[in-house]
């Protein structure tokens, strides 16, 4: 029998050892797995290049021309026909690639960053509310607060139809006199009668002052509004009414959306960001209510209702921490996916305007010249969309292990 | 003296798409303070779900409670509305669950859950109330308190977490505790030092405790006086001695006739009560327990009894047959 020294006891005795965190926990996993260190490599590249290139670097696309080098091959030293250093070579219009590249990193990492947060705000409390009332009883205020707030979205579309921001508060004031007045001739048709009514006139009136083919588009959907309205009594209406309207952006494929909402909003870095993030909604919203729905039904959720907690304390405090970890993998990954549908709406022209530096405009500036042997105009900008993409991709997989052991394979 | 809580003829129903499951029938009992009452009965008999309507936790949709009232110190619990709920909850009367396992969070300390529980209702400040939590942890038997405060729900056996939802339970000192079922999941070692803790904690701090089980065993040892439950109503209630030593409905009989006996002979197979309790989805007019019942007569499917006084005392049984079983009884 060997003989245990007192400081080997404390080494391996779980109960003494002193405890990590769930994150440092994760941290460490993290950094255990080679994959998820290249990821995170690159990542932390990428977004030190961007951030350097755009606040150390100056660069002027508009001035940006000399058709002088026009599409020259990547030089290391200056020689007589090129007088200046290009790693990886020029464009069309004698532009420097390599600085286009790193400059145009830091309008994909915006892309990234703007689209994901509009996706994951928006689709992570749909997802969140829906899931959550799913299950629990609301309050007569959180009832009126859910209820305002949606007709105020809804009359959103009319407010911009007719141009008037009134008609958005319109809706939302009928929303609140729907929750309060929840018993009002409650599973009658009278009800729905009364409020579409209500909706198609409140939206209507108003109108009547731009024209009166806006009057009858906007009375017509102040119908349809409340209709919608006096039906969601209770949070299974709502969830299953958000989730459906998920499902239809969801049967749209996801470019060809992104593309009709581009030609809708007009071209534009900016217009593509929100393009890509109103497409990512229904990810998040999915995955956000299906973690909640299944942390909802255990235990702990019951006893913290049972010592007196409220549903906002249940909420962000019991329920976020609990469903962070799928969510902040999807995150990752999505800011792959953005780039990549970035650098697509780029290549099509929907994207940023040029000369902005975009890494698919610029694919789709160059690679009619392939043909004539400018390799490098494509080669530089493809790889950089690869790598940031692979690299977010390593390092959400990588997460996906080290936040949830479970799930490794 | 008022009874602490006193419960009238309390329905619960649950709206589903097969239709409505008649969860609790016309429950009406009422509980002293300081008083150990068990609820016995067997998987979806109601037992939980009565305890959880009382408390207003039952998930609507699809639950509702449609009937009845829930008096405890001159309100009725069941015209409050979420926010007053949210005050009697964990201060009033406090609940512990079935699964030791699942019922802590996995993602905070213990120590901060009991802090939490403890701030919601009272005005300690921070480190205060992480004091108390520790004199709390204490209390229950668990060593080393104030270092394993720091420690996560993992960090605990099943017993200790067990026990630590019990502090959290008492940390308002409420004056009921409702337990539901809360050594099923432990071994029987741990189920009997919880038992003890509780009849202990009990004894000290004098609050009422509603102890429900399916082990009859276990409330035997604890309890005062035991409801029986079946098909969401109570058919047979009355003193631990009364129950046990002068049974007098058939299903009350069936369940103490189908525990194991130390003194049988090996290989003595276990009398089970024949048949499986009624769907609530379609409960029979008459008893609820008439099918499976042996001293059936036309009366019992036609005619549903209610509960009625047996032998003068508080002793009470839904039963058209008690007398005959009585006078069987006092045969033997």
């Amino acid at each position: 029998m060997t003989n245990i020294t007192s400081e080997e006891i404390i080494e391996t005795d779980y109960a003494i050892r002193e405890h990590r965190s769930l994150w440092i926990d994760a941290w460490q996993r993290l950094i255990s797995s080679k994959t998820a260190l290249l990821g995170m490599f690159i990542v932390t590249v990428f977004v030190v290049s961007s951030v350097g290139a755009h606040f150390f670097w100056e660069y002027e696309p508009k001035k940006d021309l000399d058709y002088s080098l026009k599409l020259k091959p990547p030089t290391l030293v200056a020689n007589e026909e090129v007088p200046s250093v290009h790693l990886f070579g020029t464009d069309k219009l004698g532009r420097d690639i390599f600085r286009r590249v790193v400059h145009g990193g830091w309008n994909s990492l915006r892309v990234g960053i703007v689209a994901v947060g509009i996706s994951l705000i928006l689709g992570g409390t749909i997802g969140l509310i829906s899931g959550f009332y799913e299950n629990m009883n609301m309050t007569s205020m959180e009832l009126i607060t859910l209820f305002g707030v949606t007709g105020f979205s809804l009359g959103l579309l009319s407010a911009w139809i007719a141009g008037q921001p009134i008609q958005a508060f319109l809706l939302a004031g009928l929303g609140v006199v729907a929750a309060a007045f929840p018993e009002f001739q409650k599973d009658k048709p009278t009800r729905m009668l009364i409020f579409a009514a209500a909706g198609g006139i409140l939206l209507a009136v108003p109108a009547l002052s731009v024209s009166k083919t806006t009057a009858l588009i906007c009375g017509l959907y102040g119908v349809l509004s409340g209709m919608l309205i006096s039906r969601a009594l209770d949070g299974n209406f709502f969830s299953s009414t958000m989730m459906r309207f998920m499902d239809i952006i969801l049967s749209f494929p996801g470019y060809l959306l992104a593309i009709a909402i581009v030609a809708f909003l007009g071209p534009g870095l900016e217009k593509g960001m929100i393009a890509i993030g109103i497409v990512g909604i229904p990810v998040y919203a999915r995955l956000t209510r299906s973690a909640v729905l299944s942390v909802i039904q255990k235990e702990y959720i019951l006893a913290a209702q049972s010592v007196g907690e409220g549903h906002g304390r249940i909420l962000f405090h019991h329920l976020m921490p609990n469903i962070l970890s799928p969510v902040i993998v999807q995150t990752t990954m999505g800011l792959a996916a953005a780039i990549l549908s970035a650098a697509a709406l780029g290549f099509l022209g929907l994207g940023a305007i040029p000369p902005e530096p975009e890494w698919g405009a610029m694919l789709g500036d160059s690679y009619r010249y392939l043909a004539s042997g400018a390799w490098w105009a494509v080669l530089f900008p493809g790889i950089a969309i690869m790598l940031s993409v692979l690299g977010f991709n390593l390092l959400g997989d990588g997460l996906r292990d080290a936040l949830d052991p479970k799930l490794r394979t | 003296m008022a009874p602490l809580i006193e419960i009238k003829n309390l329905n619960t129903r649950f709206f589903t798409a097969d239709g409505v499951v008649k969860a609790v029938n016309d429950v009406s009992y009422s509980m002293e303070s300081g008083e150990i009452l068990g609820v016995v009965g067997e998987s979806g008999c109601g037992k939980s779900v009565h305890a959880l309507s009382m408390m207003q936790l039952i998930p609507d949709p699809p639950g509702k409670i449609t009937g009845g009232e829930v008096w405890f110190e001159g309100h009725d619990l069941l015209e409050l509305d979420e926010r007053e709920m949210r005050k009697v909850r964990g201060r009033d009367i406090a609940m512990i669950f079935q699964d030791p396992m699942s019922s802590l969070n996995p993602v905070f300390t213990v120590g901060h859950q009991i802090v939490e529980a403890l701030r919601i209702h009272t005005d300690l400040t921070k480190k205060e109330a992480r004091e108390r939590a520790g004199e709390l942890l204490t209390l229950v038997g668990i060593p080393g308190a104030k270092t394993r405060l720091d420690d996560y729900p993992h960090q605990f056996s099943g017993g200790m977490r067990q026990r630590a939802m019990i502090a959290m339970g008492l940390s308002c000192m409420p004056k009921l505790l409702i337990a539901d079922e809360p050594t099923t999941a432990l071994d029987v070692t741990i189920q009997a030092q919880i038992i003890d803790l509780v009849k202990n904690l009990q004894q000290e701090l004098g609050m009422a405790i509603m102890w429900i089980t399916h082990d009859l065993g276990v409330v035997a040892e604890m309890a005062e006086r035991i409801n029986v439950m079946y098909a969401g109503s109570i058919i047979e209630s009355g003193k631990v001695n009364d129950i046990y030593k002068q049974t007098r409905h058939p299903y009350t009989i069936g369940l103490l006739g189908s525990l194991p006996r130390l003194d049988d002979p090996p290989g003595t197979e276990l009398t089970a009560i024949p048949g499986l309790p009624p769907d609530l989805l379609a409960l029979p007019e008459g008893c609820a327990f008439a099918a499976r019942c042996a001293y059936r007569t036309e009366k019992c499917v036609a005619e549903k009894p209610s509960l009625v006084e047996v032998d003068g005392s508080d002793h009470i049984v839904s039963c058209w047959h008690w007398e005959e079983i009585a006078g069987k009884q006092a045969n033997e």
